[in-house]
């Protein structure tokens, strides 16, 4: 018997403690609210590492939902970056429309103001010898556009064309020491030759002794080279230069049109007409 | 069961109790949980065959029982039943791979949630909803199962002395 009993401990145990167990729990079930000594030793026995594991996942969760927030306000700042990214571009292309669009509307204003027939073009390169001003539009035969044809921006005279292919031309600049344009002061009507001088701006030359020019005086187009219109602005008198010797005067002149800023111009085709336009 | 063993054990199962009542809970999916101090149950039916693990089983489901706010001698005689049936059945299939310690827990966590709801439906009468508890039975014993090698690994560094040191004595 002892044998048996010393062999089958375990089991014997075992089938003692399930029996424990079912008289606790049938005592339990008759009164489920009751807290029995042992439960409640142990349960205060237990508290603070119940506390400390509780506040410890509380923390980790804690720091976890804030790295997932900050990971979410990274990603919506990355957005928002793009996005305003995009916008500065758009408005970036939204102002260069409109800028193109006031330029185009005072180049139009300017051609009916003139009567004539004109032919908006776009400068599409300029020379990069420094020495010389010329200038390439997209407009060539296809647009009407050929050789001799005078160039206008809506501040005055630009150049004329000198070449042209079937979709672009070239244009000699007014500031060009080869250009040659024929004009007069507006207030005297005297009469000279505009040129382009090597530092970028224009003198009028063969202008006579006896003539009457001034700084600030407004030079013109005479009309009378059968290329630019008569009466349209070639630039202001800067300064005058008259010699103790010789007949000639000459006058330095400040042209009327940012040339180097000009993005489009008005090509002028046919012959031009033998009034002043209005200003 | 040694001095330094028994401590390292106790340490192990209180650690598993808080884990299992304080931080469990707020990962758990659904419903489904990890019953960790039944790993620890599973191992002592392996691993303890002595009296001291029949008590040590006994202690771990009255201690659930206490944390869990339900009747006294629930888990209590579900651990008894699951450390029984492990010893039982180590005594005569060898059980010491990881894939069959896998199983073994698997099992242990059916066979416990099973004898649990078989007294609650005797002793407390409650009703519920048998497909859906069948769903965490068998959640649960999966997570247990996946949760076991860990606890079998820090269970074996606790215990120190040779296996089955005082088994079969």
């Amino acid at each position: 018997m002892l044998e048996f009993v010393r062999r089958n401990r375990v089991v014997l145990a075992s089938g003692s403690l399930l029996l424990v167990a079912l008289l606790l729990l049938s005592t339990g079930a008759r009164n489920r609210q009751r807290l029995d000594p042992l439960s409640a030793i142990l349960l205060e026995i237990l508290r603070p590492a119940q506390t400390v594991g509780a506040a410890a996942m509380r923390s980790a969760q804690h720091g976890w939902r804030r790295y997932v927030a900050l990971a979410g306000v990274q990603r919506e700042n990355d957005l928002l970056q793009q996005r305003v990214h995009e916008l500065e571009q758009q408005l970036g292309r939204i102002a260069e429309i409109e800028a193109t669009a006031a330029r185009l509307e005072q180049l139009l204003a300017f051609d009916a103001g003139l009567h004539l027939d004109g032919v908006p073009a776009q400068i599409i390169g300029r020379d990069s010898d420094p020495w010389a001003g010329a200038l390439t539009i997209n407009r060539g035969e296809r647009s009407g556009v050929v050789k001799n044809m005078a160039v206008l921006s809506p501040q005055g005279v630009v150049g004329q064309t000198t070449a042209a292919t079937a979709h672009s031309a070239r244009v000699l600049l007014l500031t060009d020491h080869n250009s040659g344009i024929d004009a007069m002061v507006q207030r005297s009507r005297a009469r000279g030759i505009v040129q382009g001088a090597l530092d970028g701006g224009c003198v009028m030359k063969y202008v006579q002794r006896g003539e009457d020019i001034d700084v600030g005086d407004r030079i013109i187009t005479s009309g009378l080279d059968g290329i630019f219109p008569k009466g349209v602005d070639i630039g202001t008198v800067t300064h005058v230069t008259r010699g103790t010797r010789g007949l000639l005067q000459v006058a330095e002149v400040k042209p009327s049109a940012a040339i180097d800023r000009l993005e489009e111009v008005l090509v002028v085709r046919g012959a031009p007409t033998a009034s002043e336009p209005t200003p | 069961m040694r001095l330094r063993p028994a401590l390292g054990f106790g340490l192990l199962t209180v650690t598993a109790l808080v884990l299992q009542t304080a931080v469990v809970p707020r990962l758990a999916i659904g419903r489904v949980s990890p019953d960790l101090l039944l790993i620890i149950c599973v191992y002592l039916g392996l691993h303890r065959h002595s009296v001291g693990g029949a008590l040590g089983a006994f202690t771990l489901g009255y201690l659930q029982d206490t944390f869990s706010g339900t009747v006294a001698g629930l888990n209590a005689f579900g651990m008894c039943l699951v450390f029984t049936t492990v010893y039982l059945t180590s005594r005569r299939l060898w059980v010491d791979n990881t894939v069959s310690k896998l199983v073994v827990v698997f099992l242990a966590s059916v066979l416990k949630t099973a004898a649990v709801l078989v007294l609650i439906a005797i002793f407390l009468a409650t009703e519920w909803n048998w497909r859906a508890l069948l769903g965490y039975l068998l959640g649960d014993a999966v997570l247990t199962a996946a949760c076991s090698p860990a606890v079998f690994a820090l269970l074996s560094r606790a215990r120190r002395a040779p296996v089955a040191e005082d088994a079969y004595a």
